[in-house]
């Protein structure tokens, strides 16, 4: 039995650029932004970096394959830089990966770095790319709120649930996200918007309006690790580490095996499970959750399949207010994907970043009074066809 | 003619379920005097619609149980010319790699043509042709054309029985197509009603009455494609034929379908004719071929033909028509950029089982598409050997879906969902042929077969199926 991560690496520097339409920024301005103030919160000098990883998933739009966009742009001198890649869930497979090698004993210090600059399409959302030769020959390349809005239709249908009220639900996420994306500085979208705009929206792929959709935006965030001594050495006495990292992916079963409803999202469930043991915590000892809200729905269906809102119960958990930032589990404290933006490959990590500083009680106007537990759930793909990937950051002590 | 047993068992109509108000549309051109005294609708293929998968669906509806030993395509819009459609669809119908396969062209009436080579010949064949033939906005063809497919099974001992028949050319410029000017270029009517009924219709029909042994009063019904809407009737001079004529009817509901005009229309007449009733055929283009036939029985697909005509959705836009047509192109932005340039390497692999459509069955029973070396049912425990199983004819069952506004598609939006199929498959597959009601959770869907990629940039295209609701709604009126 594998013993897990839990507490065998810490976090001592996190940064993390304005996600947003950066018309003067390139990638390299955006890795060198994340990692220059995760280097000054750490206070270590850039020759003490043993490995890098970036995490990209549009590589060719303007960022580049490989790792050597990173290493160019930050100047790392002949250590290993290596780039992951996986749908949405990159920026938390390159924390996993720094994470791994510190806690392998490979490097003292690691650094993790997600970047996208997805404002180079020359259009709105996420953009279009085939997934290969012999899948262009079947598969329908539907855009990102087309694979997503599909949770609706399927979870009203084993719910039983109205589709006016789901969609109510659906826009007090969004309404949320607002509430909390307006206070945050470095927010891609920092206006709150009312019920109303938000349920009227215009349709991008039904049932999800334009409110019900995450920003498409440039960004980067960046990790620093260490083993818990070193942070230690550095003056840390308590730090934040990582309880635990766990990763799930489809292997083809919910869309081509006739079991999957398609009102969830499975291996969410199972990476939840499996980072709530390796943590040793239960769900409630959460203060507050970042989860992958590319759509309002998958928000939705996520508070139920990382099990902090029972079966069919999450639209009425949200409507009651239990994920606002003054309810039980706060959700989304920093805008989410929704307000905080979506550079693809940043996510995961900007995830991390809102929980480091919520735990390091620096998260400004947005500091919640209590934070223990956080969780960021990472979802790339589609939920037919998914890579899950959630972590679990707390104290040392 | 020599004593023949041969004739056509089985038939088969298929038009897209778009059907355009020709009166209604036509007003968008009233500034200009264009369009004409339009009455009736044109069928209208999807975007996801050609030359071949209209030929396809007809040939599905015609095909029962019978495994062909020939297949020909007829087309004068078929989208390659190197490339054989008739093969393209053996694989497309799953049928046998030795069946022995061809494309006819040349002119609308290589579809007729054909036939009558099948019915002069051995062993059981299909003849499927399909048409979506481009024509140019305010052109009279593009309101008289319409889109869609006929498929006619010849073997021995079938209902409808050849008993005379003969064949004219004739070099009759009516109008033409070429590479250079692919749309039709038609030349003065006078001209070509009175040439093409009196040298070359109605010569080859009484030949044909001739051949059979009959009086032109002996035919009960046909169907003689008119080179101009309105010729019947001299026709009917010329030659004593006087009996409905089911081309006349099949234009005004669906449009002139070309090289599959006269075989659906010979559909329509079948299910109109009673047993010992003489039906005739006749095709026209660079020539003439007439057919009677001796009918002694209902022949299995003729009533789904004739009831093809009035399930559609009838349409009076006329830029989505000009769009769907090719006669407008629409600058549909950015995203219409993308791109998947197909792979002869890919398509070696995987082609015959994504346009047959055949899925694998694990050694458990469950099916699964696409087929992998690892089957997906979760207790696999490393590689089996996958049996065939087709999909293409199941019923399958929503599961999940969207009406996608973001993503491109030529007519917006894009469906597309999770289809169960009862033998345990499911694909996520694009949904087609969306009515009114668009589509949910839960309904019953059937397998079009459809474009799924158009490189518009290279000239090539594939297809895949996609699902489409199990009925269509009917007309009104």
């Amino acid at each position: 039995m594998a013993s897990g991560i839990k507490d065998k690496v810490a976090i001592i520097g996190m940064g993390c650029t304005e996600f947003g339409e950066h018309w003067d920024k390139g990638p390299e301005d955006l890795m060198v932004g994340a990692f220059e103030e995760a280097l000054a919160d750490a206070g270590i000098g850039r020759g003490e970096i043993g490995a890098a990883w970036i995490g990209n998933a549009l590589d060719d739009i303007n960022v580049g394959n490989s790792a050597l966009p990173l290493a160019h742009a930050l100047r790392l001198k002949t250590i290993p830089v290596s780039r992951v890649e996986n749908m949405c869930a990159t920026g938390t497979e390159a924390l996993r990966a720094a994470t791994y090698a510190v806690a392998a004993g490979a490097v003292d210090i690691a650094v993790a770095v997600g970047v996208e600059k997805l404002k180079d399409t020359g259009y709105g959302g996420l953009p279009l790319r085939t997934k290969g030769v012999a899948n262009d020959l079947w598969l329908p390349y539907g855009s990102a709120p087309g694979t997503f809005a599909q949770l609706a239709g399927a979870y009203t249908a084993r719910h039983g649930v109205d589709a006016a009220d789901l969609k109510r639900a659906m826009a007090h996420v969004s309404w949320k996200s607002h509430q909390n994306g307006a206070e945050n500085p470095k927010a891609h979208l920092r206006k709150a918007v009312d019920m109303e705009t938000i349920l009227k929206a215009p349709l991008i792929a039904d049932p999800l309006g334009l409110f019900d959709c995450c920003g498409v935006s440039d960004g980067a965030a960046c990790v620093i690790v260490t083993t818990p001594e070193i942070a230690k050495g550095l003056g840390i006495a308590n730090p934040v580490v990582v309880k635990a990292i766990q990763v799930c992916a489809s292997h083809g079963w919910e869309m081509g095996y006739g079991e999957w409803d398609g009102a969830s999202v499975r291996n969410t469930q199972v990476a939840a499970a499996r980072a709530y043991a390796e943590a040793g915590i239960a769900v409630g000892d959460l203060s507050l959750t970042e989860v992958h809200d590319c759509f309002s729905v998958t928000e939705l269906v996520t508070m139920e399949d990382l099990g902090l809102s029972s079966e069919g119960r999450a639209i009425f958990d949200i409507l009651d207010g239990r994920y606002d930032r003054t309810g039980a589990q706060p959700c989304q404290t920093d805008g989410g994907l929704k307000c905080f933006g979506h550079p693809v490959g940043a996510s995961g990590l900007r995830m991390a970043y809102e929980v480091y500083n919520q735990l390091n009680g620096r998260a400004g106007a947005l500091q919640l009074a209590k934070a223990d537990f956080g969780l960021t759930h990472n979802l790339g793909g589609q939920p037919a066809n998914s890579v899950a990937a959630v972590s679990i950051l707390g104290r040392l002590n | 003619m020599t004593g023949t047993n041969r004739g056509i068992s089985r038939v088969g109509g298929y038009l897209p379920l778009l059907r355009l108000d020709r009166a209604a549309a036509a007003k968008a051109l009233r500034f200009s005097g264009l369009g004409g005294r339009g009455a009736g609708h044109r069928a209208v293929a999807g975007w996801d619609e050609d030359a071949l998968t209209l030929a396809v669906e007809a040939a599905r509806a015609s095909l029962g149980s019978a495994i062909p030993e020939r297949l020909i395509f007829a087309s004068t819009s078929a989208p390659f010319t190197e490339r054989s459609h008739a093969a393209v669809m053996v694989d497309a119908l799953a049928l046998l790699p030795a069946t022995r396969s061809g494309d006819v062209a040349g002119s609308r009436r290589c579809g007729v043509s054909a036939l009558l080579d099948a019915l002069l010949g051995n062993g059981d064949a299909l003849i499927a042709a399909g048409e979506r033939r481009p024509a140019k906005a305010g052109s009279p063809f593009h309101f008289a054309f319409g889109d869609g497919g006929a498929a006619m099974l010849v073997s021995s001992d079938a209902p409808a029985r050849l008993i005379g028949h003969a064949s004219l050319s004739h070099d009759l410029v009516d109008l033409y197509a070429s590479r250079e000017h692919p749309t039709p270029y038609g030349y003065e009517e006078r001209f070509v009603k009175e040439t093409a009924a009196r040298e070359v219709i109605a010569p080859a029909i009484k030949a044909a009455l001739a051949s059979a042994g009959i009086e032109a009063s002996a035919i009960s019904q046909c169907a003689i494609a008119e080179p101009l809407a309105g010729m019947t009737r001299d026709i009917a001079k010329l030659t004593g034929v006087t009996a409905p004529n089911h081309a006349v009817d099949l234009a005004a509901a669906a449009g002139d379908l070309g090289a599959a005009h006269a075989l659906y229309a010979l559909a329509l007449a079948f299910d109109a004719a009673r047993p010992g009733d003489k039906v005739l055929l006749a095709g026209f283009g660079s020539g003439c071929d007439a057919l009677v036939f001796d009918v002694s029985g209902p022949v299995p697909g003729a009533a789904e033909a004739r009831a093809a005509l009035s399930q559609g959705l009838a349409f009076a836009d006329y830029i989505r028509f000009c769009s769907l047509s090719g006669a407008l192109d629409l600058d549909w932005g950015v995203r219409s950029e993308f791109e998947q340039k197909a792979q002869a390497t890919v398509l070696e692999r995987h082609g015959r089982d994504t346009i047959g459509f055949i899925g694998g069955r694990d050694g458990a029973g469950n099916v699964q598409f696409p087929k992998s070396r690892i089957p997906v049912r979760p207790d696999a425990d490393g590689p089996e050997m996958l049996e065939d199983a087709r999909l293409a004819d199941l019923t399958g069952t929503l599961v999940s879906v969207t009406a996608d506004r973001l993503n491109f598609t030529a007519d917006p939006p894009f469906w597309f969902g999770l289809v169960q199929f009862e033998n345990g498959a499911r694909v996520m597959m694009e949904l087609t042929d969306a009515d009114a009601k668009g589509f949910t959770v839960g309904d019953k869907l059937s397998m079009r077969l459809r474009i799924k990629s158009h490189d518009k940039r290279r000239g090539f295209r594939t297809w895949f199926w996609k699902a489409a609701p199990l009925a269509r709604p009917a007309m009104e009126g």
